[in-house]
């Protein structure tokens, strides 16, 4: 879920964007030496792009019977690092701003923070981490996608905590409230991204090993294949 | 697909620069936003929709079903104004908060309106080549395209993939609906993989110089609707800021 067009305050909404407007432009710069140095990768970005955003339209049963979609940050951060997921997560947005109505253009610095930099950063770190302390894939991805979830609506709860802190108790009360609302019914569907994540990339590694490989997520080859006989 | 992209390519402002419908969107989102709700908000809402449901053409229907999901967020976004967290007891209902819901939700409704009007009279593939004269880099509005038209062809392939799902019962349990969806998720990676591939090769096969420019319509800019939004904007303000 998105901060809608209109709902932060014009202030807040500049912050975010002066906040996140750093990284956008770093992933924007990485991009364009990519491309400079290799002008395949921008087809690549392109497919890469894309595949993001259809990714967030999926719709994945939760457990309250409704539907929900994933955020799509975790995969990708795996897949093709914060950097390149700030730009083409910024990107993303604003399709889906104009395309679907969803976010907006006065919220894209706030929406871009907690998506496309906060998400892929904490996936990225988490399933950096995992994989050093010499976890499994699985368990790598699984904790990298349900974290960057609910990280990602977290940091959109402490933003609108920030624009309407409550009356009584101040920002603080406010993050209750908006975590109650945003954050904590997430905590389920953050397990279900999880879950989701880890069976499509179980899936890529058996059927794709050499994009995974191409992309740096996988380093050796998937399978070994026994010596054959001559 | 997305409703909104087919309204862009078929209402009657189709053809009209991006930059005069910018100025007039983005002009009443900025009012919408900075003037105070009452009456801002219902001034730029009302405007806005003059302008979806007159001159776009668009029935009331479309409006609502492009505002219909964006607005759950506008509403259960401004509940937490009507609890107050803190003193005794710990939560209770506030309605003291109920002005500010309302201000919040009705300054949300109306820049959504003027998002719409946007979203629903400019096609993408007109704004984005001309974001490079706003400075943003070729690289960034090539790989923006090149995104842009791929994600048609691949919503097209997860509906199809999650058709033929649907067709051998994949969607019976829950273990089947995740393996499904997994699925979908792992053939659109897949097919966006394979087409990057394709057009690599076709590009080369044509003499790919790293360039993907596109031609884009030269379409002189109306000076007489660049005025007419401006006083629009200008009248929304001035009347918003006499009545509040």
């Amino acid at each position: 879920m998105h901060i809608a067009e209109g709902y932060l305050p014009p202030l807040h909404a500049a912050a975010w964007t002066v906040v996140a407007a750093p990284f956008v432009v770093h992933g924007a710069r990485a991009v364009v030496k990519q491309v400079r140095e290799d002008p395949d990768t921008k087809l690549l970005l392109g497919a890469a792009g894309a595949f993001a955003f259809v990714l967030s339209a999926l719709k994945i049963p939760s457990v309250t019977g409704s539907s929900s979609h994933p955020t799509g940050t975790g995969l990708g951060a795996i897949l093709f690092r914060p950097p390149v997921m700030a730009l083409l997560g910024t990107i993303v947005l604003v399709f889906q701003a104009l395309l679907i109505a969803h976010g907006g253009i006065t919220t894209l610095g706030a929406n871009a923070f907690s998506m496309a930099i906060v998400g892929p950063w904490v996936a990225y770190a988490v399933f950096v981490l995992v994989r050093r302390l010499g976890g499994g894939l699985s368990v790598g991805v699984f904790l990298a996608a349900s974290l960057a979830d609910l990280a990602t609506y977290s940091t959109t709860s402490v933003q609108l905590a920030l624009a309407y802190p409550d009356a009584t108790s101040g920002v603080l009360g406010s993050v209750v409230k908006f975590g109650t609302i945003f954050s904590v019914t997430q905590i389920p569907l953050a397990v279900c991204e999880g879950l989701l994540t880890v069976l499509i990339v179980r899936l890529l590694v058996k059927v794709s090993p050499d994009e995974l490989r191409r992309l740096g997520v996988l380093r050796r080859p998937a399978t070994t294949s026994a010596p054959q006989e001559v | 697909m997305p409703g909104l992209d087919t309204l862009a390519h078929t209402n009657p402002w189709r053809r009209r620069h991006p930059g005069e419908k910018a100025l007039l969107a983005l002009g009443l989102v900025g009012a919408a936003v900075a003037l105070p709700p009452w009456p801002g908000a219902l001034l730029v809402g009302l405007a806005a929709s003059a302008i979806l449901l007159g001159p776009l053409r668009l029935r009331p229907r479309q409006v609502v079903r492009a505002v219909r999901a964006p607005m759950a967020f506008v509403v259960v976004g401004s509940v937490p104004l009507l609890v107050a967290v803190g003193g005794d007891p710990l939560v209770r209902w506030a309605p003291e908060g109920l002005g500010a819901a309302l201000a919040l939700a009705g300054r949300a409704t109306a820049a959504l309106l003027c998002l719409v009007l946007f979203a629903a009279s400019t096609p993408l593939a007109d704004a984005l080549p001309r974001l490079e004269r706003l400075g943003v880099p070729p690289a960034v509005t090539e790989v923006a395209a090149l995104v842009y038209r791929l994600l048609f062809l691949l919503l097209a392939t997860a509906g199809t993939v999650r058709e033929a799902q649907a067709g051998r019962l994949g969607f019976r349990t829950w273990r089947t609906t995740y393996r499904c969806v997994a699925g979908q998720a792992a053939a659109i990676f897949l097919g966006s993989f394979d087409r990057a591939r394709r057009l690599e090769q076709g590009l080369a096969l044509r003499g790919y110089t790293g360039s993907l420019r596109v031609q884009v319509d030269d379409r002189p800019l109306s000076v007489p609707f660049l005025v007419a939004s401006a006083a629009l904007v200008t009248a929304v303000v001035a009347a918003a800021l006499v009545l509040a």
